[in-house]
């Protein structure tokens, strides 16, 4: 404990982590439910909510994301402009189209606390739509999290002799039509 | 009797002082006393031993020492934020006028009023305190998003 000073472990303390989240095929109210505890800095044994202790959270893949069920089609997302007939409503998929980002965005934003805090904590949230993140904030990552969702193996990427040795529950006879 | 109505704040310090450099806030520090009165005698004895000593150890600092025909010696400090704090040291001991000289260059300069949640611990931990980097694990190379297939 010699070799540092007080104020030193204290700025060690309080240094803010920068942590790497990959959205690919991840849904994203679980990886926003991950951001909003990071960006408040909830996870932290010294959290306290008058100091300013959250972390940054970059989040890259956002195009990638998976939402399940019908979401895509039935989720909407309904905004206002604040002109007479200016409600506007558009479907999850129209949105991921037209803005990459705006989905886990808006995620997050609806988890966090609904005070003077959000939009500063919102600041801390780096999005990215692709695996291309500048070199500044790659030089500042500390962590990267575990995906709250294991990513099911596509049929195409086990090899020949994987397939072979999975266990067949049922030989199909030789005059068998595969459809 | 409950304290809930007198002034408080949190605790804090200026401009998050000490966070990195520590700049002392006392700005400048007057020794008023008399050079007759036997109640200004500790203040005396501290300016002939003490206060060449305080003044250049503490470079920040402006030092006074201001005879006056007083009843009531008295320290009067000035802090950056514009504070100033009297300090009546009628008929006190040269240590204890030079312990005080010490308490008001350490000080802040911000109200000593009651501090609303006061957190305390009569056991510090002997592991040392928290930071982002305990209990984490350990990792080889800086952290990049892992190339995955298109």
């Amino acid at each position: 404990m010699s070799s540092f000073t007080k104020s030193a472990q204290q700025w060690a303390s309080f240094a803010r982590s920068w942590f790497l989240i990959d959205a690919r095929l991840q849904p994203p109210g679980k990886i926003a439910s991950m951001c909003s505890v990071r960006l408040q800095g909830k996870h932290k044994p010294i959290y306290h909510a008058l100091s300013d202790c959250g972390d940054h959270v970059v989040i890259f893949n956002t195009r990638h994301i998976a939402f399940s069920g019908n979401k895509w089609e039935q989720k909407v997302y309904s905004s206002h402009t604040g002109y007479p007939g200016g409600f506007k409503q558009v479907t999850a998929a129209q949105l991921h189209h037209k803005d990459p980002i705006a989905i886990i965005k808006l995620a997050v934003y609806g988890m966090l606390p609904k005070n003077l805090h959000r939009r500063t904590m919102m600041q801390r949230l780096h999005l990215f739509p692709d695996d291309v993140i500048p070199e500044d904030i790659l030089h500042n990552l500390t962590e990267e999290l575990p995906q709250p969702r294991v990513i099911p193996k596509k049929l195409n990427e086990y090899s020949q002799e994987e397939i072979d040795a999975f266990p067949v529950l049922w030989t199909p006879p030789k005059d068998y039509r595969m459809k | 009797m409950t304290s809930r109505g007198t002034p408080s704040r949190f605790l804090q310090s200026v401009l998050q002082n000490g966070l990195g450099r520590y700049v002392c806030q006392l700005k400048r520090i007057s020794l008023i006393f008399s050079k007759k009165s036997p109640s200004s005698r500790g203040v005396r004895e501290f300016i002939e031993e003490g206060v060449v000593d305080f003044a250049k150890k503490n470079p920040g600092t402006v030092v006074y020492v201001s005879p006056q025909s007083c009843t009531t010696p008295k320290i009067v400090a000035e802090y950056l934020n514009g504070n100033v704090r009297e300090e009546a040291v009628h008929s006190k001991a040269a240590q204890e006028v030079a312990a005080l000289v010490q308490k008001l260059s350490e000080q802040s300069g911000l109200d000593v009023i009651r501090i609303r949640k006061p957190f305390h611990t009569n056991s510090p931990s002997i592991q040392g305190q928290w930071h982002p980097f305990t209990n984490r694990p350990p990792s080889i190379g800086p952290v990049q998003p892992r190339k995955t297939p298109q």
